[in-house]
């Protein structure tokens, strides 16, 4: 599904020239969960804005099924990114101004989709997260799981052959933390691929495979056995 | 004291770290307060200064309008309302005698005459002068200089001739000359000795751009002006009155009184009793004004533009404190953390309160040192257009303490109007939450109110921009209105042949010459002399008597202007005849008297007739069927630009009408025959016209200066030199109130910008497309002008209302002067939203993301 050949990403800081990712070769297969693990500044966060077409400043090879990302032009890519990817973050970027079922929308308003359709999928989404009562709630009214909640929902809305997620479970505790993961492992049984980057070895173990940053390069790439535990979303 | 000390050390220091934003302020200030300034020290010049005499709160004027300069019968308006406001030399001296109540009652002439004065062997120059009553200066409670100022003894039939000069006149024409005071100087080529000089400073009684160099006595009047005098004429009103009421007395029952001896005086006169004059005589009255400010001529005219002016400055004071309003809340919300540490440590909201707003005051009160110096510069700009060429222009530029003071108290004002509202934040600040730092929150409690400012300043840009289109669209009406003469490449000079000495039967070996050498010069079309030239203010008018027709009555309104002209006039200004003749060789002195008129004038004296051949006279039915009408000339614009064209007939130059028997009408027509402007047509434009003018007008008289020399363009521009100012301030003003409130709202959408960097990258990382976050910006920008739109446009048609006064052949609601400014303001908020709504859309989400 994704093919990174040769990726790689540096930022300059007057004369010098900082390497954040080097080389990284790396392929994604459709329906994979895969964990991306390694200390501070090693390059997680900056492979998953790579993979998230956030970022436009890399060098390398970027497919995306048999889309050539990097012969794209920057509005070419908000739109794949906009129509095939999800994205879910640690601090769970909830407007703070918009009710849950705004902020759930919100992808869905910059695609042009009909009100009365956008209004459907957001319906089913609620639904689906059980979280329909909290629906005109503001964000300032829900727990930190809840808030991660939403954000997994609107990540998800437009369903998204990808979702990324960088540290979704980073402030939340353990309950919580454990509740959103196996949310995601439910996602992906249903077919989401989801690439996530985190530092803690039990979400790691949610998913299907870990690879393994250092100083930006890729420095392992391993298979996992899926774990047995129980989605328990609330 | 303490506390003060430290609130201004920690505000200068508070400043100082933000040089870019104290700049901001301080230039806003200094523009929004150095307007005010401006306006508000030609108000005070204007509108507020007393005369600079012993008591100006008991001087009182008899008399309330600017009734000018000599009136016959009733003058001005009296005929209708019965306001008595100029009087002849003889109801003057009947008035006097009358009313013990004034401690001195003095005359003044009311209309500013320019005199030929020469000093030894230069050359004659042109003078202001006026004569005034021998106590003028008595009762004005004033000191000379130098010399001696005039007695009654100095106004007396029998008197020598003496002349007391003005000090900026001494210092200036004079060069200070301390062996000024006994020598002898000519007015009119008649000697005169200076017996004093006035004191520094005082400038007649009157605010003008021309304030009299000198003054004489009223007795002086025949011997200057000989056959044209008008002192001893008891109908010929050109006085205005005015001096000190003794200390008690009931102004009111004054009032009455000297009404009642008007009406007396009237009776006294069959002249103005006859034909109807006497069922008038009885609303007859006069009203007392107080005159400390002197004689209100100039007040009247400007104080309505001035007023206006003011109400416009303050309006850009207001925008501009908006701004300054939006930028400190944008200071008080990024230093929110550091007052609510404050507050956690015990300070209280006063303590909080006052540092606040010592900053702003402080800040107001630097700006509005700045703004001194902008009003000065201002003010310069401003006299320059208002009083183009003034000759000893009694307003100056520099700030007097009045004004100084109101500078002070607009800027204290100021400061504790913009400082209110982040005091206002200040005091609803939650100390706990400010200190937690919520970064990710992208809710923003200080935009609310940034935001009204922004409504409001647009709200009142609209009006502005209204106003300044309005008034910018009637100045244009105005001044390319179509004038009926032809201005292109021709000059007006106007000379003096009374002040050189000539009398009535050398005039025409004058004229003769003067038309053979100007014709002569290179690339002269055409030369025409005339009584007065068109639009250069001046106005000679007489009631019309055709032949048949009985008396007119008091209100008859058979007014018509007339000049006397030479044979080339209609030429040399490029009216057409549209029937009959024009003047020739053939209309001489002993051939019958002719005229030209209008088609205004067959249009009101001869409706449906044929008025070639028609004859007509002025004022007494014996003299109906002096003048023949030979020709009719198209409409022109003689005297008031703003007015309709009224009747009007030419008269030859030749031809000296010699049937009058009143002295009144005899001194009238012998006064016409002395020509004021020499007009002259160019094939092309000329060059160095004045010295070829100068030199000509030498080679046929050493003697005979000329006064004034412009071109013809430049006398009708003239006319509009109030309405000039008053547009351009007003656009001026509308464009600075637009500049402020772009930078404000540039200023609130910026800031917007920033403090929801996060949130917008958010968006942008959720498929927010660059076009879309542009959007979101604008429309944030757009809802604010909308609500300052909806807002303003009322506004902007009650200001239209208010200045509908103002405006020539505009409508107060002038729909394009609206659309302009709604599309002009509109225009510069897109631009205004458009750069901080670019800046938005080139937000990294990652990088936002990243801070967050």
């Amino acid at each position: 599904m994704i093919e990174l050949k040769n990726v790689e990403r540096s930022y300059k800081a007057g004369h010098t020239e900082t390497w954040v990712l080097r080389r990284i070769g790396l392929t994604i297969q459709e329906g994979e969960f895969l964990t991306v693990m390694g200390p501070s500044g090693a390059g997680k966060s900056s492979l998953l804005n790579v993979l998230a077409l956030l970022d436009d400043g890399w060098a390398g090879e970027y497919w995306f099924g048999a889309t050539a990302v990097h012969a794209l032009n920057r509005k070419q890519r908000a739109e794949v990114a906009r129509s095939r990817i999800g994205m879910v973050f640690q601090s769970y970027h909830l407007l703070d101004d918009l009710t849950v079922a705004e902020n759930i929308d919100l992808p869905l308003s910059y695609k042009n989709l009909p009100a009365k359709e956008r209004a459907g999928m957001v319906a089913d989404i609620l639904d689906r997260f059980r979280i329909v009562a909290k629906k005109d709630l503001y964000p300032s009214q829900l727990s930190g799981g809840q808030q991660q909640l939403v954000g997994i929902a609107r990540a998800v809305v437009h369903a998204p052959a990808l979702l990324l997620a960088d540290e979704p479970t980073g402030n939340l505790h353990s309950t919580q933390a454990r509740e959103i993961m196996q949310l995601f492992r439910e996602l992906n049984r249903q077919g989401t691929t989801i690439v996530q980057v985190t530092h803690s070895d039990e979400n790691a173990r949610y998913g299907s495979r870990i690879v393994e940053l250092h100083d930006g390069w890729l420095t392992r790439d391993e298979k996992l056995e899926p774990k047995s535990t129980e989605v328990g979303a609330q | 004291m303490n506390n003060l000390w430290l609130d201004i050390r920690y505000a200068l220091r508070q400043l100082r770290k933000s040089p870019g934003f104290t700049l901001t302020a301080i230039v806003t200030l200094a523009l929004g307060v150095g307007a005010n300034t401006a306006i508000f020290t030609l108000v005070h010049a204007i509108l507020l200064r007393s005369l600079p005499v012993a008591d100006p709160s008991q001087l009182y004027r008899i008399g309330d309008n600017d009734d000018c300069c000599i009136e016959g019968g009733f003058p001005g308006g009296a005929g209708d309302t019965g306001d008595f406001t100029i009087f002849s030399y003889d109801l003057y001296q009947y008035l006097r005698s009358q009313t013990p109540e004034y401690a001195h009652m003095a005359a003044a002439q009311a209309g500013q005459w320019t005199w030929s004065v020469r000093r030894g062997e230069a050359p004659a120059k042109p003078v202001h002068g006026e004569f005034v009553s021998g106590n003028y200066f008595e009762a004005l409670g004033l000191k000379p200089f130098a010399g001696r100022l005039f007695s009654d003894a100095d106004d007396t039939p029998a008197a020598a001739p003496t002349v007391v000069l003005s000090y900026q006149a001494w210092q200036g024409e004079y060069a200070s000359d301390p062996l000024v005071v006994g020598s002898t100087i000519y007015v009119q080529a008649r000697p005169f000795t200076i017996i004093g000089v006035a004191p520094p400073g005082f400038f007649g009684d009157r605010e003008t751009d021309s304030p009299p160099e000198l003054w004489m006595p009223l007795n002086t009047e025949p011997y200057v002006r000989g056959p044209s005098s008008i002192l001893h004429h008891a109908e010929s009103h050109w006085l205005y009155l005015l001096g000190p009421v003794r200390p008690g007395v009931h102004i009111p029952t004054l009032q009455a009184k000297i009404s009642e001896s008007l009406r007396q005086w009237i009776r006294t006169r069959p002249v103005l009793t006859a034909n109807g004059g006497a069922s008038i005589t009885p609303r007859q009255h006069v009203i007392l004004t107080p005159a400390g400010g002197g004689i209100q001529n100039l007040q009247q005219e400007t104080g309505k533009g001035l007023q206006m002016l003011m109400i416009l400055s303050t309006v850009v004071l207001l925008i501009a404190c908006a701004n300054i309003a939006n930028l400190l809340l944008a200071r008080a919300t990024a230093r929110r953390a550091d007052i609510a540490l404050r507050t956690a440590l015990g300070a209280g909201r006063r303590r909080i309160l006052r540092q606040i707003l010592t900053e702003s005051v402080l800040l107001a009160c630097i700006g509005g040192f700045a703004g001194l110096g902008v009003a000065y510069a201002g003010c310069h700009m401003i006299l320059a257009l208002a009083f183009p060429g003034a000759k000893y222009l009694p307003i100056g530029a520099s700030p007097s303490l009045p004004v100084l003071g109101f500078a002070f108290l607009v800027s204290l004002t100021t400061g504790v109007l913009f400082g209110a509202a982040p005091a206002w934040l200040s005091f609803h600040a939650q100390p706990a939450e400010a200190l937690r730092g919520i970064n990710r929150t992208t809710r923003d409690r200080s935009s609310l109110p940034q935001q009204a400012l922004v409504v409001f300043q647009a709200a009142l840009s609209v009006v502005l921009l209204a106003g300044a289109i309005l008034m910018t669209k009637s100045l244009a009406r105005l001044e390319h209105q179509s004038f009926g003469v032809a201005t292109r490449n021709r000059y007006v000079l106007h000379f003096d042949p009374a002040g050189a000495g000539y009398t009535v039967d050398r005039l025409p070996g004058l004229y003769r010459q003067i038309e053979d050498r100007f014709s002569a010069l290179p690339g002269v079309a055409s030369v025409s002399m005339a009584l007065y030239s068109p639009l250069e203010g001046d106005n000679w008018g007489e009631c019309v008597i055709q032949q048949g027709h009985p008396a007119p009555g008091p209100n008859s309104h058979c007014g018509s202007t007339w000049d006397r002209v030479s044979a080339h006039f209609l030429d040399s200004i490029g009216v057409p005849m549209v029937r009959g003749r024009g003047f020739t060789d053939q209309d001489t002195a002993t051939s019958p008297q002719v005229v030209l008129v209008n088609e205004a004038f067959v249009k009101k004296f001869f409706p449906s007739q044929d008025p070639i051949g028609q004859h007509f006279g002025i004022d007494f039915v014996p003299y109906s069927s002096s003048f023949e009408i030979v020709g009719v000339f198209r409409d022109f614009k003689i005297n008031n630009p703003r007015d309709k064209v009224r009747p009007v007939y030419l008269r030859p130059i030749t031809q000296q009408y010699a049937g009058y028997k009143e002295p009144s009408m005899i001194t009238g027509e012998v006064q016409s025959m002395f020509m004021d402007s020499i007009i002259l047509d160019f094939n092309s434009p000329p060059t160095d016209v004045e010295s070829l003018a100068r030199h000509t007008l030498a080679g046929i008289d050493p003697n005979l200066p000329v006064m004034d020399l412009r071109t013809f363009d430049a006398q009708v521009a003239g006319n509009f030199d109030q309405e000039r100012l008053v547009a351009r301030l007003t656009s001026l003003f509308g464009l600075l109130a637009l500049a402020l409130a772009s930078v404000g709202l540039y200023g609130v959408m910026s800031y917007f910008v920033a403090r929801r960097t996060g949130e917008i990258g958010i968006r942008m990382a959720l498929g927010a497309s660059r076009s879309s976050v542009i959007g979101m910006v604008l429309r944030g920008a757009l809802w604010q002008v909308l609500a300052g739109l909806a807002l303003g446009v009322p506004a902007a048609l009650a200001a239209g209302h208010l200045m509908a006064s103002q405006l020539y052949q505009v409508a107060s609601y002038d729909p394009y002067a609206l659309a302009g400014a709604i599309g002009v303001l509109a225009l510069c908020a897109t631009v205004a939203g458009f750069i901080p709504a670019h800046r938005a859309a080139a937000v990294e989400p990652m990088q936002a993301l990243r801070n967050e």
